[in-house]
């Protein structure tokens, strides 16, 4: 049993490996028990991250070497406190989604049932991996895992959905492309490829015209897999017409992770003493600056309620990277809150337009009149979701950009505050005709799909609902003991 | 006009950084920093950690065994995605133009001028014997799982074009072949938690619990791992080249 | 002159290449109309990452990286990491390429095209059509 413990931060990630492994041969075995073993095992790493968390907190950081060989040679797993608190959200994040998927699976095919839940095993076992390596090629090939199930989701949301999982494929791979040239730049300067080693060696000093080409590939390859401003074009699409299922975990999840990888190569690999430093950063802020707005804007002008949410992506990527732009270890804090925060605000909107959509089957707003008399708790997480994206207290939203303020104040960069303020405005105006909607407008008729005298929803939809309920009201009242836990990390990196 | 000036900015914008900071290493320099740090390790020690004279072979399956796990799972999510995007049908098609026309009638992709008595007695045994030669062979020359399992591949891809479709010599359907993809890399997986249960780390062959030398273990952990490459990658050319026969027609010269 | 450009061309002179190739192939990317096209220069720009991380392998008198003798020099032999890693990126293609040949057999199936303006103008028949109710004008 503690050889089990031991092994932690790799079983997080083979359970749902295993899982989606076999679920097609457990299907052609009985029915239903390829998808009841994709939960399990998705329950099972849950329960694991939380034991994680414990360990790091109480015992520093994990590295864990695979094949224990030693570092440079063999591929390694750092668990920070950073890692730990956001392998838990995702994980949770995925097990909510898992159970949540079930409710638009077609029940007729059995084994396109089985396929679509091994896809969605395989998106978390990816954004799981990239969220715990200490290799940058190991990185690579969960950034491919990620990507490729997650074309595979998207595409199976109908044919606009095929057209835009194509598009999203053919820059996702530039983006692939130029990370693998990046990291071939920095192999050619260090000749190592595990991420504590490679930051070693660059820190000597005279790699700075190596570091920088590297640099101007790496900021588009995560710009574009993280939907940061002029690099966003494929999401708004992808995000729409995403198969109804895993939407939330694609929405939600799947642009944190490639920001958390930009951050380790900004301030765990490359370092504060970089030359360019300054001026990478600048850069970074100049676009969140530009997303944040723009994103608002584009959100405004939109019925669909999908498309007003990826839209507000776009301006909720661009919080969290004016976090990695202003740099000091607050702000950096402010902008892992908001990404776990964002995480569980987006998916639970998700969660709630899934639910509509699965008793009414309407996602146009104009349809929402007074819905919330239907759907109370629906509509309470709707309401808590878009009060924390406009951030207002004691939500998890006020709380991140709370803490992006402190920090931007600590660097005298006022205008970042002022677009923080401006962007939380145009948040507000499309939240509130949201919201008015569903709670002023007169009531049109909807058709039920679903009826029932007790519930509202079948119960495994409103297990996500209450669950991120809880969870945006939770990270905004327990926002300190977070900010600690993150601390732990950021304080050694930050400006 | 516009698509020149993207190419031309495109490719300074590519050199210029390279030629200005001078960053790339010289070709074939044996003291530059990619051919001394950890190659010198792979090199030196592949025999005496990994007994395994192909250093390729010791560098993919046993020290960075976990890359090629997922490598393999790509492979296996290939396949599932393939079929998984297959599997649908669009229900309302856009209307063509009338100068397109859909094709009317396909054919069978069958090359009559192949001597199929031949194919099948003679060369691919062949290629089948040839496949498990380069899998049990592979750490200790050229070699290995991928190599395998792409022959096994084509032994299948031969079968399906010289008989037609609807019988061939070993019958795989779509969905089966698809769970034998999954479970090529959950034998790979399972070789890291066979040594698990040894008591050592994740993919750690030397605690495999078997009482042998160690060197054998590491040969053992690397067979394992190198079937389950070969299922994996046999499994899934399967699944793509099915999913594929049955939508594609040939005879497209129509449209 | 014709020195320093000899030595640049024998030392740097493949990395420009595949430079080259790359930028080809995101070019191609980002001009082509036809989507069978724009996956044909996402596989020219994979390869020129692959030639590039071979590049980085090679060593002047080294051979092929299987051991001849028991005793091992570590400058006889070129470098086995990067031809690993290719072997990754080398299946991660196979695997994006094929998932690209399926979506872009369903959009052919759609949409009777793979020309993007062809398409576009299409989606925006329908869209019309829809409207009217139906009928097409």
């Amino acid at each position: 049993m503690t050889n089990l413990i031991g092994n932690t931060p790799v079983l997080i990630i083979l359970l749902p490996l295993c899982s989606a492994l076999l679920c097609l041969a457990l299907t052609a075995v009985s029915k239903n028990l390829g998808s009841l073993v994709v939960k399990i095992s998705c329950l099972g790493s849950l329960v694991l991250s939380v034991i994680q968390l414990c360990m790091v907190v109480s015992g520093g950081t994990i590295h864990y070497a695979i094949g224990n060989y030693a570092v440079p040679y063999g591929i390694e797993f750092v668990i920070d406190s950073l890692n730990a608190v956001l392998l838990v959200a995702f994980s949770l994040m995925g097990f909510l989604t898992v159970i949540f998927a079930g409710n638009f699976s077609d029940n007729k095919n059995h084994f396109k049932t089985a396929g679509a839940y091994a896809e969605l095993a395989l998106l978390i076992t990816g954004i799981l991996g990239m969220t715990s390596t200490g290799d940058v090629f190991n990185l690579y090939v969960f950034l491919e895992i990620t990507s490729l199930s997650a074309y595979c989701l998207i595409s199976l949301g109908g044919s606009r959905g095929v057209v835009s999982a194509y598009r999203y494929m053919l820059v996702g791979t530039i983006a692939a492309t130029f990370y693998l040239l990046g990291i071939g730049i920095l192999y050619a300067t260090t000749g190592t490829l595990n991420m504590g080693d490679m930051s070693n060696i660059l820190n000597e000093g005279g790699h700075d015209g190596a570091m920088l080409v590297a640099m101007c590939f790496l900021i588009p390859a995560f710009g574009i897999k993280m939907a940061l401003f002029p690099f966003h074009g494929w999401q708004p699409s992808a995000y729409t017409h995403a198969e109804p299922g895993s939407r939330p975990l694609v929405t939600g999840v799947m642009g944190k992770v490639p920001a958390l990888a930009m951050f380790r190569f900004f301030y765990c690999i490359y370092g504060t003493d970089f030359r360019f430093f300054r001026i990478a950063l600048m850069l970074l802020g100049i676009l969140s600056v530009i997303g944040m707005i723009y994103g608002s804007l584009m959100a405004m002008g939109q019925n669909d309620i999908r498309k007003i949410l990826a839209y507000s992506s776009v301006a909720q990527i661009g919080y969290i990277s004016l976090g990695f732009a202003i740099g000091t270890p607050i702000a950096l804090a402010g902008s892992f809150l908001h990404m776990l925060g964002h995480a569980f605000m987006k998916g639970g909107l998700f969660f709630c337009t899934g639910a509509i959509r699965y008793k009414y089957g309407t996602v146009d707003i104009n349809d929402f009149g007074r819905i919330y008399k239907k759907m109370p708790l629906t509509c309470g997480l709707l309401v808590i979701a878009a009060l924390s994206m406009i951030g207002i207290p004691p939500t998890a939203g006020f709380f991140s950009k709370w803490y992006l303020a402190l920090g931007a104040a600590g660097q005298h960069e006022w205008i970042y505050i002022a677009v923080l303020v401006l962007s939380s405005l145009l948040n507000a105006v499309y939240f509130f005709r949201l919201i008015e909607k569903v709670f002023i407008r007169q009531s049109s008729d909807l058709k039920t799909r679903w009826e029932s005298e007790v519930l509202e929803l079948p119960v495994t939809l409103i297990i996500p609902i209450v669950a991120c309920f809880l969870a945006i009201l939770g990270i905004g009242l327990f926002n300190v003991k977070i900010i600690d836990v993150l601390l732990m990390t950021l304080e050694g990196v930050g400006l | 006009m516009r698509k020149t000036i993207t190419i031309i900015l495109l490719i300074t914008a590519v050199f210029v950084p390279f030629i200005a900071f001078n960053v790339l290493p010289v070709i074939g320099d044996p003291s530059s920093a990619p051919n001394t740090h950890v190659s010198d390790h792979y090199i030196e020690h592949a025999i005496d950690e990994c007994n395994s004279p192909n250093m390729v072979t010791a560098v993919i399956v046993d020290y960075r065994a976990f890359d090629t796990m997922f490598e393999t799972t790509v492979m296996f999510l290939a396949g599932l995605s393939v079929i998984m995007i297959l599997a649908n049908r669009p229900k309302k098609k856009i209307f063509a133009p009338s100068s397109l026309k859909r094709f009317r009638e396909s054919g069978h992709p069958i090359y009559k001028t192949v001597n199929k008595d031949v194919m099948i007695s003679i060369i691919e045994p062949v290629i089948l014997i040839y496949a498990i030669y380069v899998l049990f062979h592979g750490e200790v020359s050229l070699g290995g799982g991928f190599q395998a399992g792409a022959l096994i591949g084509m032994t299948y891809l031969l079968d399906v074009m010289v008989v037609k479709r609807e019988k061939p010599i070993f019958n795989l359907p779509k969905k089966r072949a698809a769970a034998i993809a999954g479970i090529g890399p959950f034998i790979y997986a399972l070789t890291g938690f066979i040594s698990i249960i040894g008591g050592g780390l994740y993919l750690e062959y030397n605690k495999f619990p078997f009482p042998i030398h160690q060197a054998e273990l590491h040969s053992i952990g690397i067979t394992a791992v190198e079937i389950g490459v070969t299922i994996g990658v046999a499994g899934t050319i399967i699944t793509i080249l099915n999913a594929l026969m049955e939508r594609i027609s040939f005879d497209d010269d129509i449209n | 002159m014709m020195t320093l450009i000899n030595t640049f061309l024998a030392d740097k002179g493949i990395y420009m290449l595949t430079l080259l190739l790359l930028s080809l192939g995101v070019a191609g990317v980002i001009v082509c109309n036809n989507y069978m096209k724009k996956l044909i220069c996402m596989n020219v720009m994979q390869v020129a990452v692959i030639f590039f991380f071979l590049c980085l392998g090679q060593k002047s008198p080294g051979t092929i990286p299987v051991a001849m003798d028991t005793v091992v020099k570590a400058s006889d032999y070129i470098n086995p990491l990067p031809h690993g890693l290719m072997l990754t990126a080398i299946v991660v293609s196979l695997g994006t390429t094929g998932v690209g040949l399926s979506l872009l057999l369903r959009i052919r199936e759609k949409y009777g095209t793979i020309e993007e303006d062809d398409m576009l103008r299409r989606e925006e028949l329908m869209t019309r059509v829809e409207k009217n109710g139906g009928k097409r004008d």
